[in-house]
């Protein structure tokens, strides 16, 4: 009788466990409608808590928005590299998506875009397409969607320059390759770095330079073909691309061990003049403006990499690509997305990016130059109006193809594969994956 | 008849939950990743039947079978680098071989407990390209541009890894051994020595056959671990540069959860439990004949 008293305890015990914790969901479920004026969101935000700089210039633009809209409940949830696309598919798989996620305009979020789980902008967007900059208002989407308001324009491949070291070294600003081989030489006998880069994550190399040399081998409309499967990453334009590559690291122009050097120690080397010029993307303007003195910002510039031989692209051209984005929740009602569109609008519209391009962003939405900006600020958004820009491969070539891509270029660095083999895989892959071939 | 269907209740009543959480946090998993590994999904609609195609794609890679080489190193060097080193520690600190036993023992345990991702990083600040050690030896050889080159070797590439893996792990062996050298009797080992038994004696024929079976489980652990290996080789080199330190965990999560291949990733966590189910199996094997032979 005992026995069967204490098993029949257990067992409420045991049914009891799954009771209190389904309690705990709707209680955070329901604080999801928290009174009848009151609207509370969750948004997932792609940001690494620790960096001293992103971290507060966020935390301003979110308390902005709880100024001016108070009736609107934000809660957020962040993520950083990697771990941030894993928990995003994760979300995404079990229907469990939050009501704001931040999504690419590219590839690299296609698995949830192209799943029909977020909403179309254009509804919201329209009659403001013309504040933008018209790189970012591309479709996103196989019907024109866009899927996310780009928050900015990412200039993937900056040649900054340390011209105070340039003079020292008795050198100019080199307007072809062939110079800038030549003062390689020179550079590395004063014990500097010619191009600090950092290539340990095997992303940097593809997406801050193959990109902006591939634009210059091959140009933009050759590139929409090869895209296309008019043409092919095997032809020899697209690998003289690679052989650049592959002559800039045989001939020491890299940061010595470019391969092993984690991502953000080439900005080190260049911050502690270590190296003349650093290969980097936009975003390095950020960490710049907080990183070099007054002195320092005075002859740091940003320019371009200097043109090759036969150039089939144009002079001064980068690569660049349309920012990430908040996008919505596919399964959100009426009231809920005309909240989240405010968020989504303060964000990457006027007020969002006014306070983001003090930080050292360059918004995708229409802005004056600041006044009183920092100097490093105004030089970005001086060369963002002048360069011509060609396509960062990331955003335009599926994740594995790219992944692949970005691991053959290392192999190619170090003599196990020809600029050919690579050139060729990388075709076979696109053509297999991304062309559906 | 009363009591055996009270005991039959009890054993039911005490082993369900355990049992029901078996079956949905260990069984369910492996059993819907066989079914998975047999498929091709992205995550999204349904899985499309392939048959054995990940399984031969995946035997066919020579990433994979770099990565299978690398991992089969590191049983390599847990098996005969780590047990080994650990056992010899714990034997001379129970031996009371050398002074400051507590402060060795202390010293050799301690890697184990630092998270493995902060050795990883302390590791890299001394022998990445922008560590102390390169930029001594660039001091001393008055070379700015020296790299350590082993680090972009494809078959090289490992040791620094493999090293590490030594130093960390060591420690957890030589606790083990340790607490169970204590279990010996010190009576036993008297007596032998006044039998006049030598200490390589005392090792080979009292120690070491007492202590067959905590090496033989410890030797289970070490190969099923290095199978698995995983945190501090993603956090060091990330299975890089170019996948020469890659193993086949990383190749699994990589594939899985960068190229969103579920039914390949599938394929591949299943080939590392066969191998890990083989080659303890083939460890029980020889472990089993040596216990029968010792008798």
């Amino acid at each position: 009788m005992r026995t069967t008293r204490y098993g029949l305890l257990i067992g409420m015990l045991l049914l009891l466990v799954p009771a209190v914790m389904f309690a705990g969901a709707q209680r955070e479920e329901a604080a999801g409608q928290s009174g009848p004026d009151k609207i509370s969101l969750s948004v997932y935000h792609y940001l690494d808590q620790t960096d001293k700089t992103t971290a507060p210039n966020f935390q301003e633009l979110v308390d902005a928005f709880s100024k001016q809209y108070p009736d609107i409940e934000l809660t957020f949830e962040f993520g950083y590299g990697e771990s941030f696309h894993n928990k995003l598919q994760t979300l995404a798989m079990s229907g469990q998506l939050p009501d704001i996620i931040l999504l690419y305009p590219g590839k690299r979020t296609a698995q949830v875009t192209s799943a029909g789980l977020v909403k179309d902008l254009r509804p919201w967007l329209q009659g403001h397409e013309d504040e933008f900059a018209s790189m970012a208002m591309q479709p996103q989407g196989k019907n024109g969607e866009i899927w996310e308001l780009p928050e900015d324009i990412s200039i993937t491949s900056i040649m900054y320059t340390n011209n105070k070291l340039l003079e020292q070294l008795g050198l100019t600003l080199p307007k072809t390759m062939d110079e800038l081989l030549a003062q390689g030489e020179i550079i590395r006998k004063a014990g500097l770095i010619p191009l600090a880069m950092a290539n340990k994550d095997d992303w940097a190399m593809q997406s801050c330079f193959a990109g902006m040399i591939a634009e210059r081998t091959c140009g933009l409309q050759w590139f929409d073909a090869a895209l296309a499967g008019k043409a092919s990453f095997s032809e020899p334009r697209f690998v003289r691309s690679l052989e650049i590559i592959k002559q800039l690291h045989d001939e020491n122009m890299f940061s010595p061990g470019v391969n092993q050097l984690a991502y953000g120690q080439g900005l080190d080397d260049f911050v502690n003049e270590r190296a003349v010029y650093l290969i980097d993307g936009g975003w390095t303007v950020n960490q710049l403006v907080g990183e070099l003195t007054d002195s320092q910002k005075a002859y740091v510039t940003l320019e371009s990499f200097p043109d090759i031989t036969n150039q089939a692209g144009e002079s001064g051209s980068t690569s660049a690509t349309a920012g990430q984005g908040f996008g919505m929740n596919a399964k959100l009602d009426e009231k809920q997305a005309e909240a989240a569109w405010k968020w989504i609008w303060f964000y990457s519209g006027p007020e969002g990016s006014a306070i983001r391009q003090r930080h050292g962003r360059l918004p995708a939405y229409n802005l004056d130059t600041p006044k009183g900006a920092d100097p490093m600020i105004q030089k970005l958004i001086q060369y963002a109006a002048k360069a011509p820009m060609g396509y960062v491969l990331d955003a335009v070539i599926g994740a594995e193809p790219i992944g692949v891509f970005n691991n053959n270029l290392q192999q190619m660095m170090f003599g196990n594969k020809t600029p050919q083999q690579v050139a060729d895989e990388l075709e076979t892959m696109v053509d297999e994956i991304d062309r559906g071939n | 008849m009363h009591n055996k269907f009270r005991k039959r209740y009890s054993y039911w009543l005490l082993t369900t939950p355990g049992l029901v959480v078996f079956l949905l946090v260990i069984m369910f998993p492996v059993v819907y990743s066989v079914s998975l590994s047999f498929t091709e999904w992205s995550g999204y609609g349904t899985p499309k039947f392939v048959g054995m195609k990940n399984y031969i794609d995946i035997l066919s890679d020579s990433i994979f079978l770099h990565g299978l080489r690398n991992n089969l190193l590191i049983v390599f060097i847990s098996v005969l680098g780590q047990i080994p080193l650990g056992f010899i520690f714990a034997y001379i600190l129970h031996r009371r071989m050398v002074s400051g036993g507590r402060f060795f023992q202390t010293m050799i345990f301690l890697p184990i407990t630092i998270s493995s991702v902060v050795v990883a990083l302390l590791w890299n600040q001394i022998f990445s390209a922008s560590g102390i050690f390169t930029a001594f030896i660039r001091i001393i050889t008055e070379n700015p541009r020296y790299v350590i080159g082993m680090f972009e070797q494809k078959n090289l590439a490992i040791v620094p890894i493999l090293f590490v893996l030594l130093w960390m792990h060591t420690g957890t062996y030589m606790v083990i051994y340790l607490a169970n050298l204590q279990k010996i009797s010190p009576s036993i080992i008297e007596a032998a020595q006044i039998d006049g038994a030598s200490e390589g004696q005392t090792l080979r024929r009292i120690i070491l056959p007492s202590m067959f079976p905590v090496i033989a489980t410890t030797a289970i652990f070490a190969i099923s671990g290095s199978l698995k290996a995983f945190d501090l080789i993603y956090a060091m080199t990330g299975g890089g540069p170019a996948h020469f330190s890659e193993v086949i965990a990383i190749y699994m999560y990589v594939n899985t959860f960068k190229y969103y291949k579920y039914g390949f990733g599938s394929a591949a966590s299943i080939i590392i439990i066969l191998l890990s189910v083989g080659l303890i199996l083939i460890l029980q094997f020889f472990t089993r004949r040596i216990e029968r032979r010792n008798g």
